[in-house]
């Protein structure tokens, strides 16, 4: 029964194929122009695409380039997949970004040193220019540690730094070597961090100043937190199966995807 | 192409069948662990039963941004990668030429402030920041929303108004045209200059023009985007392959 079920739907579907593409257009376009008759008329009338793409089977690609730029992973670096790459981007050795970060170097470069990490869900970004006149590059040196939900632009974090979950630094602003910012700060444009000093609020306001073995668990934070992408990076295998499924799907509903 | 390369195809054949014969193999052997990789079944563009989105064909949406319900955006607009706009129990509507950027976060007041169910409104050439999470309130046109702002149910930020970086609005506040507020909850700071009202609009403009290098990106398909890859790798080492 089922065996005689399928051989009538793969029937159907081969009867119907080559009418298919013509009448999906067809309704698409229906759709689009009822969608547009029944919304209450906005300010300005919205004309939409017919043919945009509501479902990728691509998904969100990792890897974004930008004209001449190409985002670089060095090859011991652990990139999840769905972070997002786009333009100037460069992950040197060692360091970790983790699930749902973007990092956009569309208007200028952005680095992630040896052995640093961005956790999840962070956003990276550089502006055009800097309030400082420094370079407006976005720099993260080596044995950094970037916690989640962290928001940079435009700013120079110097090696060995922690900055804590769901903080901000703005345009310009510098984070000097051995220093914490403590979680859920925001650091103004232009603000410089000085060396060994902890800083936290909203704006940042110095604290205390770092005690020498304090200092000396900066990089063994960034370190352990490498071993630990280094386990998920084996998790992956050098190139995905996925394409597989796609002819699979392809096969089965006779369609082009 | 003669027999030797139907035999080099048919050795090929082997080798792939027996790479997926091993992955088979490991796979089973990691028990447990096993893991199927699936298609991702995320959606851009997703309607709510009846209530779908409606996107002006110039707007720029990233593939992994995702427009669901009733929700209106306009030409030129600009909704980067990881944003959520979630029009379901109302409607949110986006004017034209304004960027939403990275992980930000729309949404609509449900019935939970008595008797106020209110949509979103966002004009046109409006900013909004990174990370921002705007909840049931109205930004005028030319508006600035910083990045990581929370803006909650009932808030109104008028024409040329500006949210600093990291604030937090609370309910029902009004914002006045050409002042900055921040902090948390978000307290008056000082009044925009002309030169910064100017810069808004400059950077909406701004913000529009990169929107379109990404789409033209985005679209790409597949090969020509691995094409381009192999043809960077050369040019990078050989600069003579460009001319």
């Amino acid at each position: 029964m089922a065996s005689l079920a399928r051989l009538s739907r793969k029937a159907l579907t081969s009867s119907l194929s080559s009418h298919r593409h013509l009448l999906s257009r067809a309704l698409a376009t229906e759709a689009a122009v009822k969608a547009t008759k029944s919304s209450p008329p906005p300010a300005q009338s919205i004309t939409e695409c017919p043919d945009r793409v509501k479902w990728d089977y691509r998904g969100q690609r990792q890897i974004i380039p930008l004209g001449q730029w190409l985002p670089k992973i060095a090859v011991d670096a652990y990139v999840a997949p769905n972070v997002v790459l786009a333009g100037q981007v460069n992950v040197l050795d060692g360091s970790s970004v983790w699930n749902g970060a973007v990092l956009r170097g569309d208007l200028n470069k952005l680095t992630v040193g040896f052995c640093s990490n961005v956790q999840e869900k962070c956003v990276v970004h550089a502006a055009w220019s800097s309030p400082t006149g420094l370079p407006a590059e976005t720099m993260i040196e080596r044995f950094v540690t970037v916690g989640a939900y962290c928001l940079l632009r435009s700013c120079t974090i110097e090696p060995e730094c922690i900055i804590g979950q769901n903080s901000i630094l703005m345009e310009g602003s510098l984070v000097e070597t051995q220093s914490i910012l403590e979680a859920g700060s925001v650091l103004p444009p232009g603000r410089r961090i000085p060396t060994g000093e902890l800083w936290a609020g909203n704006p940042a306001k110095f604290v205390r100043k770092l005690t020498h073995e304090e200092t000396l668990e900066i990089p063994k934070l960034a370190v352990a937190i490498n071993d630990l992408s280094k386990e998920y990076f084996n998790e992956f295998l050098p190139y995905s199966t996925v394409y597989l499924e796609v002819e699979k799907l392809v096969k089965s509903h006779g369609i082009s995807i | 192409m003669g027999t030797l390369g139907r035999a080099a195809y048919t050795v090929g054949f082997w080798i792939r069948e027996t790479g997926q014969a091993m992955d088979r193999l490991g796979s089973r052997l990691q028990g447990n662990n096993y893991f199927k990789e699936q298609l991702s079944r995320h959606r851009s563009l997703m309607n709510v039963y009846d209530k779908a989105p409606t996107v002006d064909k110039d707007a720029f949406v990233a593939p992994s941004a995702s427009i669901i319900g009733d929700v209106q955006v306009g030409a030129g607009s600009s909704i980067w990668y990881g944003c959520v706009l979630r029009g379901d129990v109302n409607s949110i509507s986006i004017g034209s030429g304004t960027n939403i950027q990275d992980h930000s976060l729309v949404h609509v007041a449900k019935s939970n402030l008595p008797g106020k169910v209110l949509p979103t409104v966002i004009g046109d050439n409006v900013t909004v920041g990174h990370s921002a999470v705007l909840h049931g309130c109205t930004v005028e046109d030319e508006a600035f929303i910083g990045m990581k702002a929370t803006l909650l149910d009932g808030v109104v930020v008028e024409k040329h108004g500006m949210v600093a970086a990291g604030a937090l609005v609370r309910q029902g506040t009004r914002i006045p045209a050409g002042e900055v507020w921040g902090g948390n909850p978000a307290k008056f700071l000082r009044k925009l200059k002309d030169e910064e009202i100017a810069f808004i609009s400059q950077s909406a403009s701004n913000y529009a023009s990169l929107a379109q290098v990404h789409a033209e990106e985005n679209a790409k398909t597949l090969d020509k985007f691995e094409f381009l890859k192999v043809f960077q790798k050369k040019a990078n080492v050989d600069p003579s392959v460009i001319q």
